[in-house]
């Protein structure tokens, strides 16, 4: 589960209730919980009743000469207020956007965030419209294809996604659960494998790229215990069609949940359910130390899931790709390259990995 | 060095000898400078801040969104979506007043959500561990200016348009915001709900990236705008408005500038003066080997150090005086044209500068023709001892032609058209009028003297004969005497009469305009470009009520036509008595032209509306309404001098089509016939209870409206007082030196057997009958430039038609007041006079 940007969001939310006082109260919202009847595509849209959501779009794309970069698109919805209220100016929720572009062939990476109200069209999740949308950066969700767009000062992205897999219900009874208890869960949906092509502008050029993407989408309200600090994620799309989904939620002591858990996606599309005992997922050294929230990073990691033979280590081509917010926790999120064996066969493959918790974030944060 | 030499001996031992007289030209010459600086400094200070308290926590932007009555706010998100990367940052900008101290402030809503992602933006100042959003959805936060609540938590109760609200200081504006005066801060949310413009805002501002071109942006997104929406360069509408204040501006450099013109006949008179005086000198000098040049200079150097020393006084006394001008000034600014709070006065390098150049220029200039005059005495003037009293040759005659065709070039000048706004050719018609006259009073004087020598022999005996033959045989000097005082008379008459012309109409189009028994608006002080509005229940209320017989709702908004500020309102056109009284140029009755105005899509404009913008009756006009643009009948034009930026008028049922905002701006109440006044009030006071409303007899409103009429042009009287202070001054410099050049004359007088009181009596009769010829020439050129100031300056600046009308009381006080300070001013030469030793005068000789 995308249980990463979930959990920062849910470290952001919690800094935000805590800090800002925020008025929303997990009291008025409904908690992820067994049983949820999901709806498509209605349920790729909002979900006011959670207090916290996101849509998060990440891939390894490259250009026909070979240049290779990875993306981040994120958006996320924070419940505020469920008070009535017809001004659309009245603060229900606040909408942040993540946008991040790893320049993997030219080792440079840059980022932009946002953060809005619903306000009179400036941001939202509307089924009606099929949008995700923050500003003009925005995702187009349509049942065979999505759209992205994005943009900033000096870089710019468009991109047409199609599925080749129907989209995965993360974990058990339709819950993913982050921790021991009731509602510690997210409702947590994902496209494991979009073809991905488009153009993007960095610094004035443009470059027509292709590549596969990843979508993670999670709603729920309050999920992560209180003893739990952050989470390693990873989404991974080998290249013999099958796709692997890990997270490891970590506590302030430095052990691992046993509520970890993951997936492998199969060549069919069939999702298997992974749950800490079937993996083992572990730093395996090359730590890189931000320069900007001083957080200390694993870089190198190994995975193996002895269930489907597979064995392989994930590393990244770029170091600096964290995530340094003004307006929540910062954190790790980059592409990554996997090399290993499935039952002896050697397999290659790209993902994303995320980090979260490790950078003293509050502190650096620059509320307005 | 002989150059040197030449100006402390010819120049600066005569200045020193005659301190009393040297010290008021020189005083004289500083207040003019003075003044002119003033106004200066404090129309900077004026209009300085309008621009930065609209510009309050705006971070840098380079385009807007308007539109009259609001922008539509679903156009903020079909902005921010535009996939190019823009910035988008809606505002609501009203005023509200600070209850406690009615203090108008700037009342400023912004997304304080979205302003977090302006790298620029100003980040407020909150106590430690909150932050904004603690109380985004709280209706009564409110972030202010440290001098309006100086802790969180602290209450400040606003009036804003009828109704009193208090709200919660929960920070302060950053001092990096820059602002002057005090300001208030809301969320937007917050900020519609309480100026009522939910659905709307008030503009939106833009950033956009620098490629592909401003001009490209421009019209790239103008495309996808409504087409009553407007978009403009950032600062269009500070733009706007300094555009019409500079108008206003200029006609008070210009008229700032009368005492320095004052100043400037009192320094060619003073230098003049030296010169006749000193002509044998000069000789002298010119045959000791001096050449002309050396002379011209040393004269030229006297008005130098006039103007320099007169500029140095100026700076301290010009900075005294923009202290009481900016008071003036902003109270003028904020009636006729925007909210203001005036900066601080500086007196920048650039001032100081203009004072120098101003002072030291204008005397330098006046002082040219008598040191050319000085420059041509042949050094045999040293031996020509019988000449002592030379007096200069007037060439009357020729100087009369030249006034007559100056007086004509005038004529002339005065009917070409104003150049980029400016009342150019107005302002140099009347220059040439004060040119013509001074030209024409040599001849003047000596048509009306041997009258007056006549009448004033049978009245005051043989010293008033003395009095009027030196007059009139000394004639350069009394015809520059005159010629000084008569010119600060006419300016003073000219704008008196303007003035008062203009408050006559005023009152005069009140007594029509005005026909209600009842007016109520939003408490609060009325400004410009302030839209308060009052709830629409009210009026529905007042309606209901035992003798009233009908309600009339205005409403305004503020419109920008072509560049320009203006008002767009409404008026409910429903019952007869709301048809009454509105005056049209076409002299069409007014329930004709408002039962027209009240079908289909017609308007009627006011007067500078149609000057400023060339409207006729029958022309079409298109006008931004929300987001449509329509397109209206121009069915009447009409009398107002309410609204300098002029008035779009609508009936208020076509108003409400395209904006349908039902609060009303003001009321009007008719009564039923024979319904009794007080009580009717006191209904209204019953019906009102709870809002706060100001409420107007008809006695009352008309009364409002003269005290703001007067506090509006309470900087022009400032003016006036200064220049005649300074013409009053120079009458009594001249004295002193008639008295010090005549002292041979007097001592003579008083060997031959005249009393001190004889001497005395002739110095205040000739100061009287200079007082006499200045006032009549003064009276006659100022009825002239005052048909200039009415017909060409004022219709070309302001567009308004002004009746004209004598005020005569005012002139007869105010003349009067300036013939008696005319004859005070001869008392104290006059005492010198009387001091004089005839025994050792006459030694002398």
């Amino acid at each position: 589960m995308r249980s990463s940007p979930g959990y920062i969001w849910i470290r952001c939310a919690a800094i935000v209730l805590l800090l800002l006082a925020v008025t929303g109260h997990a009291a008025d919202y409904d908690r992820a919980l067994p049983g949820y009847h999901y709806q498509f595509p209605r349920d790729n849209f909002d979900h006011p009743r959670y207090q916290t959501e996101w849509w998060y779009y990440t891939g390894n794309i490259a250009s026909s000469n070979g240049h290779r970069f990875g993306f981040e698109l994120t958006f996320f919805r924070q419940g505020i207020s469920r008070r009535p209220n017809p001004s659309p100016w009245y603060v229900h929720d606040l909408y942040l956007a993540h946008f991040a572009l790893s320049d993997l062939t030219g080792g440079r990476y840059q980022h932009a965030e946002r953060i809005n109200r619903a306000g009179p069209g400036i941001a939202g999740a509307d089924a009606a419209q099929h949008a995700v949308w923050n500003g003009n950066w925005r995702a187009d969700i349509e049942p065979n294809s999505q759209q992205l767009q994005a943009m900033t000062n000096d870089c710019r992205m468009d991109l047409r996604l199609t599925p080749v897999k129907p989209i995965v219900i993360q974990g058990r009874n339709g819950i993913s659960r982050k921790a021991a208890g009731v509602g510690h869960a997210s409702h947590y949906l994902s496209f494991s494998r979009l073809l991905t092509s488009g153009s993007i502008r960095v610094q004035g050029v443009r470059y027509t790229v292709s590549g596969t993407s990843w979508m993670d989408h999670e709603f729920f309200t309050g999920s992560m215990a209180p003893d739990e600090e952050g989470w390693d994620w990873v989404g991974l799309q080998l290249d013999n069609g099958t796709e692997l989904m890990l997270y490891r939620m970590r506590h302030k002591d430095g052990s691992v949940d046993p509520f970890s858990s993951g997936s492998y996606i199969d060549a069919g599309g069939r999702s298997t359910f992974l749950a800490s005992a079937d993996f083992s997922m572990r730093p395996d050294g090359d730590f890189w130390t931000s320069p900007h929230t001083r957080g200390r990073y694993p870089l190198r990691w190994h995975i193996a899931v002895p269930r489907f033979g597979l064995d392989c280590t994930v590393t990244t081509s770029l170091d600096n790709q964290e995530l340094s917010s003004r307006f929540g926790p910062s954190y790790w999120e980059g592409a990554v390259t996997v090399q290993g064996r499935q039952s002896r066969a050697l397999l290659r493959g790209v993902g994303y990995l995320e980090m979260t918790g490790y950078a003293p974030g509050a502190a650096n944060i620059e509320f307005p | 060095m002989p150059y040197l030499c030449l100006f402390l001996r010819l120049i600066v031992r005569p200045m020193l000898r005659e301190k009393t007289r040297s010290l008021l030209v020189l005083f004289a010459v500083s207040l003019g400078v003075a003044v002119a600086l003033a106004i200066e400094l404090a129309g900077d200070a004026a209009a300085s801040s309008f621009h930065t308290s609209l510009q309050t926590v705006a971070g840098e932007y380079n385009l807007e969104v308007r539109a009259a009555g609001g922008v539509p706010q679903s156009l903020v998100g079909d902005l921010a979506r535009l996939p190019w990367a823009i910035r988008v940052t809606p505002r609501i900008e009203d005023h509200a007043t600070v209850a406690a101290t009615g203090e108008t402030i700037p009342l400023i809503g912004i997304d304080f959500i979205a302003h977090a992602n302006d790298p620029d933006g100003a980040r407020f100042s909150l106590p430690q561990n909150t932050s904004i959003f603690n109380d985004i959805n709280s209706p009564d936060a409110l972030w202010v200016t440290r001098s309006l609540c100086d802790h969180v938590g602290g209450t400040v109760t606003l009036l804003i348009n009828d109704r009193q609200h208090a709200y919660t200081v929960r920070g302060f504006l950053p001092s990096s915001a820059q602002v002057s005066g005090d300001v208030a801060v809301m969320d937007i949310d917050a900020a519609q709900q309480a100026t009522g413009k939910r659905g709307s805002v008030d503009r939106i501002l833009l950033k956009v990236p620098d490629r592909p071109g401003f001009a490209q942006w421009q019209q790239r997104i103008r495309t996808l705008l409504p087409p009553g929406v407007q978009l403009l360069p950032q600062g269009s509408e500070t733009a706007a408005n300094r555009r019409m204040l500079a108008a206003f501006r200029w006609n008070l450099r210009i008229l700032s500038y009368i005492a320095l013109l004052v100043g400037a006949f009192l320094i060619y008179n003073t230098i003049s003066v030296s010169v006749v005086r000193r002509r044998a000198e000069i000789g002298t000098v010119r045959a000791l080997g001096a050449g002309r040049r050396a002379v011209l200079l040393a004269f030229l150097a006297e008005a130098a150090v006039f103007g320099v020393l007169g500029s140095l006084l100026a700076l301290p006394l010009g900075r005294f005086l923009a202290g009481g001008a900016v008071r003036l000034l902003s109270a003028t600014v904020n009636a006729l044209y925007v909210s203001s709070r005036p900066g601080p006065l500086a007196l920048s390098t650039g001032s100081m500068a203009l004072a120098f150049v101003v002072g030291i220029g204008v005397a330098v200039a006046s002082a040219l023709a008598p040191a050319l005059e000085a420059a041509r005495v042949p050094p045999t003037e040293a031996m020509a001892r019988g000449r002592r009293e030379y007096d200069v040759r007037v060439e009357r005659r020729r100087d009369a032609v030249l006034a007559v065709l100056l007086a004509l070039a005038a004529a002339f000048t005065s009917r070409l058209p104003a150049l980029g706004g400016k009342p150019v050719f107005g302002y140099i018609a009347a220059l040439l009028l004060v040119a013509a006259s001074a030209l024409a009073i040599p001849a003047l004087i000596t048509i009306l003297m041997p009258v007056l020598s006549a009448a004033l022999r049978r009245l005051l005996g043989v010293e008033a004969l003395l009095a009027s033959r030196s007059l009139a045989g000394s004639l350069r000097r009394t015809s520059v005497l005159v010629g000084t005082l008569s010119t600060a008379i006419a300016m003073m008459t000219s704008v008196a009469i303007m003035v008062g012309s203009f408050r006559q109409t005023v009152v005069t189009w009140m007594e029509c305009q005005l026909p209600a028994d009842f007016y109520l608006r939003p408490a609060g002080e009325p400004g410009a470009d302030r839209y308060p509005t009052i709830q629409p229940g009210l009026a529905d209320r007042i309606a209901k009520l035992p003798g009233v017989a009908a309600v009339s709702r205005f409403r305004a908004y503020p419109l920008e036509y072509q560049g320009l500020p203006a008002t767009l309102a409404s008026a409910e056109l429903d019952s007869p008595q709301a048809r009454q009284g509105t005056e049209f140029l076409s002299g069409q009755p007014s329930s004709v032209v408002l039962r027209a105005l009240a079908t289909g899509n017609n308007t009627i404009v006011s007067e500078p509306f149609a000057n400023k913008h060339h409207v006729h009756t029958g022309d079409a006009l298109t006008l931004p309404l929300g987001s449509r643009a329509v397109p209206f009948h121009v069915i009447g034009i009409f009398y107002d001098y309410g609204d300098e930026g002029g008035i779009v008028l609508l009936a208020r049922s076509t108003m409400l089509r395209y904006l349908p905002d039902p609060a009303a701006s003001s009321l009007a109440v008719y009564l039923t016939p024979g319904a009794d006044l007080e009580t009717v009030r006191a209904r209204i006071r019953e019906a009102a209870a709870g809002t706060d409303v100001l409420l107007f007899s008809n006695g009352e409103i008309r009364r409002e409206g003269i005290r703001t009429f007067d506090q509006t042009f309470a900087i022009t009287y400032a003016l006036e007082a200064v220049a005649i202070l300074v013409a009053v001054l120079g009458v009594a410099g001249a004295l002193i030196s008639i008295v010090i050049d005549r002292r041979r004359e007097f001592g003579l007088l008083r060997f031959l057997g005249a009393s001190t009181s004889q001497i005395r009596g002739l110095i205040l009769v000739e100061a009287g009958l200079i007082g006499i010829l200045a006032n009549f020439v003064g009276l006659l050129l100022g009825y002239l430039l005052s048909l200039i100031l009415i017909y060409v300056i004022n219709q070309q600046s302001f567009g308004w038609t002004i009746q004209f009308h004598w005020p005569v009381a005012v002139l007869i006080a105010a003349l009067s007041g300036v013939y008696a300070a005319t004859v005070l001013a001869g008392l104290y030469p006059a005492s010198v006079a009387q001091h004089l030793n005839p025994i050792e005068v006459i030694h002398e000789e």
